[in-house]
């Protein structure tokens, strides 16, 4: 094969995965068309995830005109949010729960997404989208959750920092040293502090929503190009219009959500679900509180990581990460009744390690 | 002026040292009891000025007080008997809530008995204005000064209740945009059909 044919391979193949002929009103809009079958709840799934994303945008917005990315400040600012600024509790709220939200949908969104083989020829760019839309949004979790600088914030940022030091033992030569370059780059100096915070900040409030706006647009200019995959094996029986009927069906999910994230944030503080020391300020000089423990999202990795030794988790993590990057190739001819089946004990897992993960620490720990 | 400062000085020193300045310590059996009754992580912050408790020599322990702080907290000290007014530094509005509700003998006395205390607390008290009493976040294990911390149903309940109104309106809000946005769809899409029918 010749270098013109290699070029014509690669330009037919990405033709065919961003088909622009299709790039108009009518292809994308006006005649796009939605299966309707017993699955089609989980069209809704991807929507929910933008909104509140969108959500996220706009209440972070406004805690930015307060908040003070200093290691002196910081806590006593978000103080000053949620205390003394007018509405402040329930933006703050909204930040908080809205986050837990998109990161629920998002994950919820890839596994439906893996049980209806919707990584299937041509939509591979979707997928790959999708899946690093869900590291973007840990990324957003894990940054985010240092901002307020209080105890359970600082202390288990400590523990992720350190967590990336400890891969280098597993590395050969120099690369052993990589992941310990890559901390110092993060942290900023040699133990959590202001540099650290700084560089969180600027990765939470501009780094990761630039990535954001580029991956999520080209993952929705798919996923109009191609339209919704069929989700099920047997051709569906009925379709809908995506305009009005689907979008109006998905607005009105939206205003759903919309009114149960307003009330809760309204009405449950999401600092009452844990112990009021781990919301204390940060004292370097101080005593560590019981508890400290990532965000509930990062369960089912933090609590096999407290289990099983570090190599197992993270052989496990990069062979996860492996396979669904490589989802589209490697499932191309498992049916969609084994998809399910994989995605079902996918979520059993995270389900079970999310709930009762600590229980099953103490269990094998042999502690109360 | 100066001697008066240095009187004062010695005088508050020595009846700080009279009160056991020198084996200055919280009460842990009440942190004890809490923790293993609220199955929750607390420290020494629900009645203490510091989280870490009133020895030491940082902001709110004992080695950290100024003169006239430990003035106060030699007469917080002397406060044996209930309803007198007690400002102790080493302790927050909840601390000095507790010795000015029951004394500090009674509270001396209830370290062996430490599940007692809520039922000496006032049951009506709630400093924080969370809709859970002192009382029964002293049982819970949440800071009963902070009005973000609580059983969560609890709060949930209290919050709901108050912001009725709010929750209502927005409903209403939510309601009517929505009706709208659908319509005005409704209404593109007709005009986005229109021509295809005309062809």
């Amino acid at each position: 094969m010749n270098f013109r044919n290699l070029f014509q391979s690669a330009l037919d193949y990405v033709s065919e995965r961003i088909p622009v002929e299709k790039m108009n009103f009518e292809a994308m809009v006006a005649k796009k068309e939605v299966p309707l079958h017993r699955l089609s709840w989980a069209y809704y799934m991807g929507g929910l995830a933008l909104f509140f994303l969108l959500v996220q945008v706009v209440t972070g917005l406004m805690l930015l005109f307060y908040y003070q990315p200093t290691v002196s400040d910081a806590h006593a600012s978000v103080e000053y949010i949620t205390e003394h600024v007018a509405g402040g509790a329930l933006i703050r709220n909204m930040h908080a729960w809205a986050s837990s939200a998109m990161i629920f949908c998002v994950i919820a969104h890839l596994l439906t997404a893996f049980a209806m083989k919707a990584f299937d020829k041509p939509r591979e760019i979707t997928w790959i989208t999708g899946v690093l839309l869900l590291l973007i949004t840990f990324g957003f979790g894990f940054t985010g959750y240092l901002l307020p600088w209080h105890q359970i914030a600082v202390n288990a940022t400590k523990i992720g920092m350190q967590s990336i030091e400890q891969i280098g033992q597993y590395l050969p030569g120099q690369m052993a040293l990589w992941p310990k370059m890559v901390k110092e780059i993060v942290q900023g100096e040699a133990s959590v502090g202001q540099a650290t915070l700084s560089r969180f900040y600027a990765i939470h409030v501009i780094l990761l929503p630039l990535s954001v706006a580029g991956v999520l647009g080209l993952h929705l200019l798919a996923i109009q190009l191609h339209g919704m995959s069929r989700g099920i094996d047997e051709a569906p029986r009925r379709h809908e219009k995506f305009f009005p009927f689907f979008v109006i069906k998905d607005l009105t999910v939206w205003s759903v959500a919309f009114l149960c994230l307003f009330v809760i944030a309204l009405c449950l503080p999401f600092e009452s679900l844990y112990s009021y020391p781990l919301f204390e300020p940060f004292n370097p000089k101080g005593s560590t509180p019981d508890g400290i423990k990532p965000e509930w999202y990062f369960y089912f990795v933090y609590y096999p990581l407290e289990i099983l030794p570090f190599w197992v988790i993270l052989l496990g993590s990069n062979l996860v990460l492996a396979i669904l990057f490589l989802a589209p190739w490697l499932f191309k001819g498992t049916s969609r009744k084994t998809l399910r089946l994989l995605a079902i004990a996918a979520a059993l897992y995270m389900i079970v390690m999310t709930v009762f993960g600590e229980h099953i620490y103490h269990l094998f720990k042999g502690t109360h | 002026m100066n001697f008066r400062f240095f009187l004062q000085l010695t005088v508050t020193i020595g009846l700080a040292g009279a009160f056991g300045l020198s084996s200055a310590f919280g009460y842990p059996e009440y942190q004890m009891f809490i923790v293993k009754h609220s199955k929750k992580s607390v420290n020494c912050a629900m009645c203490h000025a510091n989280p870490d408790g009133p020895d030491g020599n940082a902001a709110g322990q004992i080695g950290g007080l100024t003169p006239e702080e430990l003035n106060r907290l030699s007469q917080a000290r002397a406060a044996f008997e209930p309803g007198k007014e007690v400002d102790s530094p080493i302790l927050n509005e909840f601390g000095n809530h507790i010795i000015k509700n029951i004394g500090r003998t009674k509270f001396i006395e209830l370290r062996n008995s430490p599940q007692h205390l809520a039922e000496m607390l006032d049951p009506k008290s709630d400093l924080d204005n969370d809709g859970i009493s002192d009382a029964q976040e002293f049982l819970e294990g949440s800071h009963p000064l902070m009005k973000t911390d609580g059983n969560p149903w609890s709060l949930f309940k209290t919050n709901f209740q108050r912001n009725l109104p709010q929750i209502l309106l927005i409903c209403v809000a939510t309601l009517a945009g929505i009706y709208g946005l659908i319509h005005l769809l409704r209404g593109f899409a007709i005009v986005v059909e229109e021509p295809q029918e005309d062809e």
